[in-house]
């Protein structure tokens, strides 16, 4: 809490993004998003009921790339950590993130079976590529910034407010998609991971569209504060 | 409040508020379960006239001679009788697929073939089978009085079903006995129990031992030889219980289910040969009726209303007519209560008055035209009866005595039916009779047309009856509005007494310091908000049929989401400015731990009803072999121990007190070891043995002497001058705490089945593992705690293979113990088997107030010296004791909300009721566990005041 207070110095934010700069981000993450999506069903014809290991699969493997790409370029301390150590930190943020994904997930009581493997691991990649990777290429190893962001809940900056709100967004999505599938609907989408997955995409957009407004919102307020 | 709540205050408004919850209760449970019998009153001659002629009873009937009587109905009723014998063989537990197959499909091969005899009747058309769906609950008792009487008996009927009582409504067996018949009963004793003095011969079994499977049988079977020798009995009832314990002790797939099933098939093969066939004796024919109460689920349980439960079977074997297609014979749809009237019709004795069921078509076929047709006329006329008892008469208007056959009736002329219910119903039945009325006049007068007329009538009855049955089972279900209503003001009004009396103790604990402004906008953090959600949401759930089946989902999702906030808020106080401290570390790997273990408990049982074949651990285990399951009952029993021994030694008193206390324990554990390994795998053996019941007493015995003489004795022995009052009383309710839960878990080790050994051993450890959440720098609030304690102890009940259906209660294990049939103590026993994980967190609650103090008494020595006991009290054990009554009582008043708006719902009797009773129980528990709790704390308080005060004198005289 105490260490929320203090003002971080300048230097160790890297590049900052202003809401319009934010705003293309989000469009070539969706972007992407959605090319996957047009992938999967037009290169492999199948969908994410049909099979969603395969799905999530190329889901992240393309959304990875670009997601690396665009926030390293926004990485904290620019001068000491070259361009490519951050790509390569955010590989390691990667499967630490699907480690940790996972474990969550299992824990919330997804199923843990030889069947179910590779969709939780696919899975919990994507949910990386959302929600650890773009942390893990700006902050690399700090974890005061990380503490300070994702546990107590003081981002500085637009960059900051772009890695933290979209992550928790795509965790809550995730927490209320796993909702509907006690229910007895005989529906296929029902099946874990699929709707948990539409959560966490919905989440995910949810979330960037509220971190866009923030960011508006923000830069307003202290415009009229400094006038 | 205007003012802060005194204790004694805070007390009467609880109790008083209890008190009206359970006045509540009581009213809505009598008011929504319907207990009494439409008509009173039995059936006589006058069932064989018009319901509108004069219809009192005949004064000189009763004094009537009963071969008389039995001439006087035949004389009324101009049905020819086929049969004079009849014998009804009980298969309890039997479902039909095992005989009839299931879709039309024959019955799979292994049961086919074990049943070579029956099949071949059937196949010759020798006998007609029927698929007779039960109505819920599938409990022995009310499936036999429902298939006596013809009634759909009260829901209620289940709570009674282990406390039998004679069976007072009209029924078949009161008819027989009044038209002299000489009854022979073998089997169940509950049959006796329920017709007390009616059996000429009779040879009760119990099903007390329900992991004998051949006892039972063999004593029914034994007097079989002398029964079909003698000629004196009309009716032989032969209960066979030997299939339901197969089914109880190893499920459908059970290796004995073939033996038995060929067993059953022996028996109708004799009985068929020896009574049906042979007609040596001077006698008429005789009828053999196959019947089964129930069907069973792949477990082998029953009690609920899944197409495997109510699947039960209904076969008659000698039926004069002929049924030459196999496929014919097994593909016959009826209800359980069609028995009533047709054994009635066929046997010659006035329907049983509040029948609602309909005369099972093929079973009259052998009959004449005009005798059918007088069947069902008598069956509409039972029927119509019980109608007018349930319609305003003003709907009767036109109809008059006898006007069928005057042709006075009004609107005289068959017309379509449409329009309201009752008067549907109304329009049917006139039809058929006009019908009837139609078809004897033109048989009088020879005319042509004859043929097509008698099959219109047929018809039109057949309309009626299955119209008007339909309609007067449902009507079975009519609820007095007033008293629902009153039950639930009342406890709508407890509820909000609960709740009022929590805010005004949350103010008090909370803002004691600052001023009432500042109390409105107190900020919830997000356990608080958290908590209040999972209610919210627990009520939304409620309201649908399927998330009330698969109510474990919520509990364990919600339980795991709370660790993981708790998870979050830890890494939120994490300072990094200080490094990694040791109390940290030691938090995070409690809430690992219950992580962890909550994981296993969800994977333990796959419970609910939609997705029960998924892969569970306990499915596993019991695959991999049972030795995997001995290891871990062995290993749980020694954890158990150890954990046991480790808490009591935690609070560092070397008293001897503690230390026979531990004596105790090492001494149960070891003796529930040596029983587990001595009696428990003998799966289906009679597990009576003296030495095992002796064991089992004694364990009773110490476990209860160790738990009651903890929590009086410890109060008394810990004596310190070092510590503060806090500090001592602390300690002393944290070792009673201990004692409790650990004499519980020992208990739970011998009652529950041996798999479950697993989730208690894991429940122990998320109990222990949560005061280590409540340290001093983590602000999560007390009310939370004990909130999250209650919710886990929620998730914990479904961890043990407990659902919302009947289905899941382990009958089986209710009679550890115990040595002669007792219902109290077995159901005492029940109850403690499926509210083991409640409990057990509510127990908890006593070693939860002793840590707080213990914590508290560190941290603040001395703010609590001038407060008085009562003061302490109000603080100490307010929450502890509201914070389970405010949660039970919100969720018993929304269920009871949801129930009444669900009253018409498909599902209200196979979900939505088991789940009330459920509820129910859960509020009973949770009032003992609250009780237990209280008591205990303010003991404990008070003899430490006691002696300290003695303490304090006693120094200063000196």
């Amino acid at each position: 809490m105490k260490e929320g207070k203090k003002k971080k110095p300048e230097t160790s934010i890297g590049e900052s993004i202003s809401a319009l700069g934010a705003f293309f981000v989000y469009l070539i993450t969706g972007l992407f998003l959605a090319v996957g999506f047009w992938v999967v069903r037009d290169k492999y014809s199948v969908d994410l009921i049909s099979d969603p290991s395969l799905t999530l699969r190329l889901l992240w493997m393309i959304e990875f790339p670009i997601v690396v790409i665009i926030f390293s370029l926004f990485r904290s301390n620019p001068k000491k950590c070259s361009y490519f150590r951050a790509v390569g930190r955010s590989i390691v943020g990667l499967i630490s993130g699907a480690i940790i994904n996972a474990l969550g997930a299992v824990s919330l009581g997804a199923p843990v079976g030889m069947q179910s493997l590779p969709k939780t691991v696919h899975w919990s990649f994507l949910m990386s590529v959302f929600t650890v990777v773009p942390a893990t290429a700006v902050f690399g190893a700090s974890w005061t910034n990380w503490h300070r962001v994702f546990a107590s809940l003081k981002p500085t900056g637009n960059i900051e407010y772009m890695i933290l709100i979209p992550a928790y967004g795509a965790i809550i999505g995730g927490w209320f998609g796993a909702w509907p599938m006690p229910l007895d609907w005989e529906r296929p989408w029902q099946e874990w991971p699929i709707c948990v997955c539409y959560g966490a995409i919905g989440g995910y957009i949810v979330g960037q569209l509220v971190s866009l407004s923030l960011m508006i919102f923000l830069r307003k307020h202290k415009n009229l504060k400094l006038a | 409040m205007a003012t802060a709540m005194t204790c004694t205050r805070l007390t009467i408004f609880t109790v008083a508020g209890i008190f009206l919850q359970i006045i509540g209760l009581s009213i809505f449970v009598f008011g929504f379960f319907p207990v009494k019998p439409t008509l009173s009153g039995v059936s006589g001659s006058e069932s064989y006239r018009d319901p509108f002629c004069d219809s009192s009873p005949n004064s000189n009937e009763s004094e009537l001679h009963s071969e008389k009587l039995r001439l006087h109905y035949q004389e009324l009723s101009g049905i020819s009788l086929k049969y004079d014998r009849l014998v009804l063989m009980v298969i309890d537990g039997l479902p039909a697929e095992f005989v009839l197959g299931k879709d039309g499909q024959p019955p799979r091969d292994v049961w086919k073939e074990s049943m070579p005899y029956t099949q071949s009747l059937l196949a010759n058309g020798d006998a007609i089978g029927y698929h007779a769906k039960a109505a819920p609950p599938t409990v022995t008792m009310p499936r036999l009085k429902a298939m006596v009487s013809g009634a759909i008996g009260g829901f209620l009927d289940v709570a009674f079903n282990f406390n039998t009582q004679a069976f007072l409504e009209d029924n078949l067996l009161g008819q027989f006995f009044r038209i002299g018949w000489k009854m022979v009963m073998l089997g169940d004793e509950t049959w006796l129990k329920l017709f007390p003095g009616l059996f000429m011969r009779h040879d009760g079994v119990s099903s007390f031992f329900v992991k004998d499977t051949v006892q039972v049988d063999r004593n029914v079977s034994r007097h079989l030889p002398d029964q079909l020798n003698s000629d004196d009995w009309n009716f032989l009832i032969l209960h066979y219980l030997g299939l339901d314990h197969v089914g109880h002790t190893g499920g459908r797939n059970s290796p004995l289910m073939a033996g038995k099933l060929k067993e059953m098939d022996d028996i109708v093969r004799t009985m068929h040969l020896r009574a049906v066939m042979d007609r040596t004796h001077d006698q008429g024919q005789t009828l053999l009726v196959v019947v089964s109460d129930h069907g069973m689920t792949d477990n082998g349980n029953h009690g609920g209303s899944s197409y495997e439960e109510t699947d039960s079977l209904m076969l008659f074997i000698g039926l004069s007519s002929n049924f030459s297609d196999y496929g014919a014979a097994i593909n016959n749809v009826a209800f359980q209560v069609d028995l009533a009237p047709t054994l009635a019709l066929l046997f010659g004795v006035p329907i049983p008055k509040n029948n609602v069921g309909v005369v099972v078509p093929g079973t009259l076929s052998s009959l004449r035209d005009y005798e059918q047709l007088r069947a069902l006329e008598l069956n509409s006329w039972q029927l119509l009866r019980l109608m007018q008892a349930q319609i305003p008469s003003s709907l009767f208007e036109g109809f008059s005595c006898n006007c069928f056959v005057d042709g006075i009736c009004k609107g005289l002329d068959i017309s379509e039916c449409s329009g309201e219910k009752e008067k549907q119903l109304i329009c049917l039945f006139r039809n058929a009779a006009l019908l009837h009325h139609i078809w004897k006049s033109k048989k009088l007068t020879k005319s042509s047309g004859a043929v097509e007329d008698f099959s219109r009538a047929l018809d039109a009855y057949n309309a009626f009856l299955k119209t008007a049955s339909e309609w007067l089972a449902s009507k079975t279900t009519e609820k007095p509005v007033f008293l629902l209503g009153l039950g639930l003001s009342a406890m709508l009004l407890s509820c909000i007494v609960c709740a009022t009396l929590f805010l005004s103790l949350f103010k008090e604990v909370y803002h004691e310091p600052k001023d009432r402004v500042c109390s409105l906008s107190y900020r919830l953090n997000l356990e608080e908000v958290f908590i209040f959600a999972l209610l919210l949401i627990l009520v939304i759930s409620m309201g649908s049929s399927s998330m009330v089946e698969e109510e474990h989902y919520i509990w364990h999702f919600m339980v795991s989401t709370f660790h993981l906030l708790i998870l979050f808020k830890t890494a939120k106080l994490f300072d990094f400015s200080k490094g990694r401290n040791i109390l940290g570390d030691y938090k995070a790997v409690s809430i690992f731990l219950l992580l962890i273990s909550g994981r296993l408990l969800r994977g333990w049982h796959q419970g609910g009803v939609n997705w029960t074949y998924l892969p569970d651990i306990s499915k596993w285990l019991e695959q991999v072999g049972s030795g995997y399951v001995k290891w871990i009952q062995l290993i749980s029993n020694i954890i158990v121990i150890g954990l046991g021994l480790f808490t009591l030694s935690r609070t560092g008193s070397k008293k001897k007190s503690v230390c026979v206390l531990a004596l105790g324990f090492l001494t149960c554990g070891l003796l529930v070891l040596l029983h587990a390994g001595r009696y428990q795998d003998e799966m289906f053996e009679v597990s009576t043995e003296f030495g095992a019941t002796v064991i089992v007493k004694v364990i009773y015995f110490l476990l209860f002497i160790s738990a009651i003489g903890a929590a009086l004795v410890l109060p008394w022995s810990m004596l310190n001058k070092d510590k503060s009052f806090l500090a001592e009383a602390g300690d002393c309710l944290y070792l009673i705490g201990s004692a409790y839960i650990l004499c519980w878990c020992l208990l739970h080790l011998l009652l529950q089945q041996p798999i479950n050994s697993g989730p208690i051993i894991l429940l122990l450890i998320q109990i222990l593992a949560i005061p280590c959440l409540s340290s001093n720098d983590v602000q999560v609030n007390e009310w939370v705690e004990i909130g999250a304690l209650y919710y886990m102890g929620m998730a914990g009940h479904f961890a043990l293979g407990n659902s919302n259906t009947l289905a899941t209660i382990d009958v089986a294990a209710a009679f550890i113990g115990i040595s002669s049939h007792s219902t109290i103590l077995s159901g005492i026993l029940m109850f403690m088997i499926t509210y083991a994980s409640p409990m057990l967190f509510l127990l908890s609650l006593v070693m939860y107030v002793g840590a707080k103090l213990r914590n508290q008494s560190h941290s603040t020595i001395s703010t609590h010296r001038e407060t008085s006991l009562g003061q302490i009290l109000k603080l100490k054990l307010g929450f502890p004791c509201l914070v389970p009554l405010c949660i039970n009582s919100v969720l018993l008043t929304a269920y009871t909300v949801v129930l009444l708006l669900m009253r018409n719902h498909l599902f209200v009797w196979s979900v939505f009721s088991p789940k009330y009773l459920y509820v129910c129980a859960t509020t009973l528990c949770t009032y003992i566990g609250v009780c237990i709790v209280a008591v205990t704390v303010t003991y404990a308080f008070f003899v430490t005041t006691f002696r300290r005060s003695n303490r304090t004198t006693r120094h200063d005289n000196s």
